[in-house]
């Protein structure tokens, strides 16, 4: 159980005439798992879904639905649903038809349907808007009609193409929610497109970081967050600080770094790195203490730059060497005493250290401030 | 400050428009109408209110039987106008990546051409010595010329329906232009295949652009006079032609004026009878 296979991409590639938007895509998506499809816009996460659903034909490799080889079967002919970014409801039809619609094409009538359509609805809470015209529905009802009308027949999965792009803030974090419960509801495997991490990091059971067309992990929330398999990937999920730095030895999975004059052991190394070339140290700014309570295994003296002050938390910037790294503290544990230009401490741990060649720099996503 | 300026503002901006609504629309349209309730006494126009010449329409037969027929016949060109250009339209819309632009142009070019023009190109195409029946006998399908083509109602049917296609063809092609082409996709996502995607999903909201290329077809043909004239024959003679000559070589202008308000509430009745039905169906369209 749960190692059954819902959908499995073998070596799909797409391209557009000259244009690659997807370079080999392999993956085994599990039945009931709620797999994110994550990246900036334009990485091919789109055109990935849309092979799956049938409204792209890929130009190399399989596809597999429930273990059937499935793609050269169109679209109508496939045991899936999307659910698109903006909704794309029928305008003519009341949110009864809309969600009758996949079943009327299966031969059910209206009346037969009625029981199904009642539970899809309670299930997406929209009880008594039956009658209601998409146009007379808000975003959130729309949103919620159109994911009743992809889950009335059970499908083998549900493809969502960015559901929640169109939705304000807040709502969009109600809707997350209201998504993660009627995944956990229904059980039916959710392949969900976005290029917000926060939301892929908080709904999802898998991951899969793509930029360029390229994979560049498939992990878990935990694993794509704390062991980033490429630069890109530190970069594009949560803040990550980058140093400059030359990979002086390795001793079995650990290695150590010269960095600004001094010596960090990092607590994982990547294989393709030898002794003497150069790296990208990466640790994460809430991994970073200024002025440490207790000692740490790193602890490097800085000069603090500039400190600002963003509601939960403070982030402070300190120089190290001719490098900075920054430090963000929950304003709880911040010492307010602290001032620009103060020399201090800085302190963080080896298994907090991801290290990556020097090559992958110029695909870290450089943040001017922290994106909302 | 600007709030309180701009109500005589926009109702100055308004009165050009009404002017020229006023004088070239309502009012021969009144004159028209005043005129309907006059009648005549050899070349004289009797200028005092009488319902002579609608008694006339509704007691001789002949007026009502032409105005039938003409109905008849302008219902088979509106149908047959729509059932050449819609597809035409479906096809240019959904099928084409390129050249969109151009098979519009090519499909609305007819419009910039004469009308008197494409008649006559008409009876050279269906004439004795036509280009159709030349090329059936050079192929050696016919024996002799047919004689059926030119001069009867057929001949006014085929010719109206060209002349209708590019009045269809406008408003549903913008009407399909208009639909999202991801309700498109959701169909075929949610399981339906071309056809029953046109069925449930096109067709549906093209619904407006139908019933207005419907109309315009309707009144097109049944008001149109010229073509029964040059192409109909006498069993080709149409109720525009009855008011036609009323206006002409029997002098009964009131008459004339009579025929042409009926006609003309025809086709307002049909006008709001579809038009609601186009805006119900399709009123999001309309946004």
């Amino acid at each position: 159980m749960g190692e059954e296979l819902a959908i499995e991409l073998r070596g799909v590639k797409k391209a557009f005439d000259e244009v690659v938007a997807v370079h080999r895509f392999d993956a085994g998506i599990r039945k009931g798992e709620f797999f994110s499809l994550l990246g900036p816009s334009g990485c091919g996460k789109t055109t990935t879904l849309r092979m799956i659903a049938g409204l792209e034909e890929p130009s190399e490799g399989e596809i597999l639905l429930e273990g059937r080889e499935v793609s050269r079967v169109p679209a109508h002919k496939r045991n899936v649903h999307t659910v698109f970014q903006d909704y794309a409801l029928f305008p003519h039809m009341d949110a009864r038809r809309n969600i009758w619609f996949p079943l009327k094409m299966q031969g059910v009538s209206l009346a037969e349907a009625g029981e199904r359509i009642r539970r899809v609805l309670r299930l997406v809470s929209m009880e008594g808007f039956e009658r209601r015209l998409p146009q007379q529905l808000s975003g959130g009802q729309r949103q919620r009609i159109a994911l009743a009308r992809s889950l009335v027949d059970s499908p083998a999965a549900l493809l969502l193409d960015e559901p929640l792009g169109a939705l304000d803030f807040k709502l969009r974090v109600a809707m997350q929610k209201v998504l993660k419960d009627i995944q956990q509801g229904v059980g039916i495997t959710f392949i969900y497109v976005t290029h917000d991490q926060t939301e892929a990091l908080t709904m999802s059971d898998r991951i899969a970081v793509m930029k360029g067309g390229h994979v560049h992990q498939i992990g878990t929330p935990d694993e794509i967050y704390n062991t980033p398999a490429t630069a890109f990937v530190a970069s594009f999920i949560g803040d990550m600080n980058f140093l400059r730095g030359r990979l002086s030895a390795r001793e079995g999975p650990t290695c150590t770094v010269e960095v600004e004059g001094e010596t960090i052991r990092a607590g994982r190394c990547p294989p393709q790195v030898k002794p003497g070339e150069e790296v990208l140290l990466g640790v994460r700014t809430e991994r970073v203490q200024v002025n440490p309570f207790r000692a740490t295994e790193h602890t490097v003296c800085g000069t603090v730059r500039r400190i600002v002050y963003r509601g939960t938390d403070f982030e402070a910037t300190c120089s190290f060497g001719a490098q900075e790294i920054r430090s963000v503290v929950n304003a709880v544990n911040w010492d307010p005493k602290l001032r620009q230009g103060e020399r201090v401490a800085i302190g963080f741990a080896a298994a907090d250290i991801s290290l990556f060649p020097r090559t992958q720099e110029s695909e870290i996503i450089q943040y001017s401030t922290e994106a909302v | 400050m600007h709030a309180r300026l701009s109500p005589p503002r926009s109702f100055l901006r308004g009165i050009p428009i009404t002017i020229w609504l006023l004088a070239l629309v309502l009012g021969p349209l009144a004159l028209t109408f005043l005129m309907s309730f006059y009648s005549t006494d050899g070349m004289l126009i009797i200028r005092r209110f009488t319902l002579a010449s609608y008694a006339r329409f509704f007691t001789d037969p002949l007026y009502f039987s032409i105005l039938v027929k003409s109905m008849a016949l302008a219902l088979v060109i509106a149908v047959l106008a729509i059932l050449t250009a819609y597809p035409l339209a479906y096809l240019v819309s959904f099928r084409l990546r390129r050249g969109k632009q151009l098979l519009f142009m090519l499909a609305i070019i007819p419009l910039w051409v004469s009308y008197l023009v494409r008649i006559i190109a008409w009876r050279t195409i269906l004439g004795n010595k036509g280009v159709l029946n030349s090329f059936l006998l050079a192929v050696g399908v016919i024996r002799e010329p047919l004689s059926f083509l030119l001069y009867n109602r057929f001949a006014v049917a085929i010719t109206l329906t060209y002349i209708c296609i590019p009045f269809v063809f406008i408003p549903v092609f913008t009407a399909l232009e208009k639909i999202p082409r991801n309700l498109q996709e959701a169909a075929g996502d949610l399981g339906a295949g071309e056809l029953r995607t046109f069925l449930n999903v096109v067709l549906p909201l093209s619904l407006p652009g139908l019933v207005t290329g419907f109309i315009f077809a309707f009144i097109i043909a049944l008001g149109d006079y010229i073509i029964p004239l040059q192409l109909g024959g006498t069993q080709g003679i149409m109720f525009g032609n009855l008011i036609w000559s009323q206006f002409g070589f029997a002098f009964n202008w009131p008459l004339g004026a009579a025929l042409g308000f009926i006609l003309f509430g025809i086709s307002v009745a049909i006008l709001a009878l579809t038009s609601r039905f186009g805006t119900t169906e399709g009123g999001f369209l309309s946004e």
